[in-house]
């Protein structure tokens, strides 16, 4: 599909209202007003906005305990703040909270807070799909620290063996709570982990949302034609970093990347950049667009959601 | 007939009926089709059979994908202590699904053998079916005779929402057990009572019927007439119509073959030690000592003679 001038400036002010409401969330963590945990998916704008676009039909979306940026890119941030404050007004109707939300309207059948789980039922879901109707597929969502579950290599043993309309999406931001990747294990080569299961393996890194809308769209109907599952490993960085406490061995603090919680030094502004660099995807936007034209966007985008919210 | 043949013909009848159902599990379309367990399954061309891979975890969570889907999902497990690696599913899945708005229009069922026919050496030999059940209040029944097995296969195998249905190794090349048409059986088809008496009640938990029903047929040729009573599902259940029985006769035996720390029969216990004033109390369940791990026959030991004895006393 070819995204004319219109749809790619509606998508980043999609992709600026994930940030925005995102960062809304944010002010009500720091104000401690939620009883729920919340992982916000700051720096996972424009990968939620790519697979929230290429969804069709009756695909299924099947997240983790950090499914925010997701389930806003499926739903207004009414409805979900309204979720984390546990009312009957929310997504859910309070029954679900932040890590386990669902929208199964919208085709977000499943969530889960234990790491990996995810993969198995989407397995089921694929098969269901394969049977019974053969045009949609089901995309399910994990990271770096979730494929070191033993569920994920059976999962991927399963979908290949049964042949499933199943997109394994890795999201790999490099870090597992406050544990980088190096810290705690060995590389995992995906590509060559997938590949020796003839599981095809593509890499997906830079935030450009329209280059990840292109590139997964073609994986759907590859998925959909050839019935296999395939492996999707993005690069991402979960913004909202902070340092630990100054010692001998870490003089300035230790960089521990955002996990969860408030990330205390973000706050909601006209222009909410966090990051001069491909890691944040309002960066590439305003590569692209140039930053006025996007500050004005989002100066609107935020003036709207405090308005909804209000 | 055995017990296995009658249970795989029960399975094989229900599945063939259905449209959408699934069937699967490691080898139950190859080899001894476990056991004879899964012999013969048909399904309809809407449905499929396939030969799993070994992946507890992941195929209880397929399961519950597939009935998310509206799909009637069936696995069967080779043994109970297997599905010790599907626990995370069996619990937070399962809890997912449960609180999702509306009623399930697919179902999953775990089909798994108690392997508790002995000598299988220090692992493969747990038989605690109340505890699987116990960890997510999941609806859990055990099958141990020709009357519970057609109950509880007709109308749970292939029902919307989940359950375990378990069945028994030890059992599976016995003669299946006929016993008198159930006097009651509440609707959830959770508690049994096959005879009513007034001279004690007996209560069997997990696979101990075959034990309850010899000993009530030895206590009625003593002339000691005797309730019978087999507990199908350890979630919590209500004991009323026990309890009225336990009054009625004022004595009380409990067989439990659960290799349990928490037994099911101790809710039955305290509700009892609080209602009924009994004049016996006989509780025979497992005993360990010093060499239960080692293989052994592995099975809740009985002594009639003694029994009556304690009872007529």
């Amino acid at each position: 599909m070819i995204i004319n001038e219109k749809e790619k400036i509606q998508i980043a002010r999609e992709i600026i209202r994930l940030r925005l409401s995102q960062m809304i969330v944010n002010e009500k963590c720091k104000s401690g007003e939620f009883k729920i945990p919340v992982h916000l998916a700051l720096g996972h704008e424009a990968l939620a906005i790519a697979v929230s676009s290429i969804m069709q039909g009756k695909d299924k979306l099947l997240l983790s305990h950090r499914n925010i940026a997701y389930n806003l890119a499926r739903a207004p941030l009414l409805p979900i703040m309204n979720e984390y404050f546990l009312k009957p007004a929310g997504l859910a109707k309070g029954r679900f909270g932040s890590m386990n939300l669902i929208n199964p309207r919208r085709g977000v059948a499943y969530t889960s807070s234990i790491l990996g789980n995810q993969f198995a039922i989407a397995v089921g879901i694929s098969m269901a799909e394969k049977l019974f109707d053969g045009k949609s597929i089901t995309i399910v969502i994990g990271g770096d620290g979730a494929i070191e579950e033993g569920i994920f290599y059976e999962s991927l043993v399963m979908s290949r063996s049964l042949g499933v309309p199943l997109l394994f999406l890795i999201e790999n931001n490099g870090w597992s709570m406050a544990t980088k990747i190096e810290e705690r294990r060995k590389t995992i080569n995906l590509r060559a982990l997938s590949g020796s299961l003839g599981v095809k393996y593509t890499r997906l890194s830079g935030n450009d949302p329209y280059e990840y809308i292109n590139k997964l769209q073609k994986l759907r109907a590859s998925i959909i034609k050839e019935k296999n599952p395939y492996c999707v490993e993005v690069k991402i960085t979960t913004l909202g970093d902070w340092r630990g406490p100054k010692n001998i061995e870490y003089p300035d603090g230790k960089f521990i990347q955002y996990h969860a919680g408030s990330a205390p030094n973000i706050a909601p502004s006209d222009w909410p950049l966090i990051k001069n660099s491909e890691e944040d995807p309002l960066w590439v936007l305003a590569k692209r667009f140039g930053e006025k034209k996007l500050r004005a966007v989002a100066k609107r985008q935020l003036a709207k959601l405090r308005q909804k919210i209000s | 007939m055995k017990y296995v043949e009658f249970i795989n013909e029960l399975i094989a009848r229900e599945a063939e009926k259905h449209d959408q159902i699934v069937l699967f599990g490691q080898n139950i379309n190859a080899g001894s089709f476990v056991g004879g367990f899964t012999k013969e399954l048909r399904v309809k061309p809407t449905g499929r059979i396939f030969n799993s891979t070994n992946s507890e975890n992941s195929l209880c969570g397929f399961g519950f994908g597939l009935m998310m889907q509206g799909a009637r999902a069936i696995f069967f497990m080779k043994q109970l202590d297997f599905l010790l690696l599907g626990i995370d599913q069996l619990v937070n899945t399962y809890n997912i699904i449960r609180n999702m708005p509306g009623k399930p229009t697919g179902s999953f069922t775990i089909m798994p053998i108690v392997v508790d026919n002995g000598y299988q050496g220090p692992q493969s030999s747990l038989n605690n079916f109340a505890d699987f059940c116990s960890l997510g209040r999941i609806p859990g029944f055990t099958i141990t005779n020709k009357l519970d097995a057609e109950l509880i296969i007709r109308s749970n195998m292939v029902s919307p929402g989940f359950r375990i249905i378990a069945v028994s190794q030890r059992l599976f090349k016995e003669e299946l057990i006929i016993p008198n048409k159930p006097v009651y059986c509440d609707n959830n088809l959770t508690l049994f009572q096959y005879a009513a008496g007034k001279n004690a009640t007996i209560i069997c938990f997990n696979f101990s019927f075959p034990q309850g029903l010899a000993i009530h047929n030895a206590l009625k040729k003593a002339g000691i007439n005797t309730s019978l009573f087999n507990v199908n599902s350890p979630t919590p259940i209500n004991w009323s119509k026990v309890i009225a029985d336990a009054k009625k006769t004022e004595k009380l035996l409990i067989l439990d073959d659960s290799k349990s720390q928490n037994l099911s029969c101790h809710s039955l216990l305290s509700d009892a030690e609080t209602k009924v004033r009994l004049k016996k109390k006989l509780v025979l369940v497992k005993k360990f000592d010093g060499e239960w791990l080692i293989p052994n026959a592995d099975q809740l030991e009985i002594n009639i003679r003694s029994i009556i004895r304690r009872l007529q006393l």
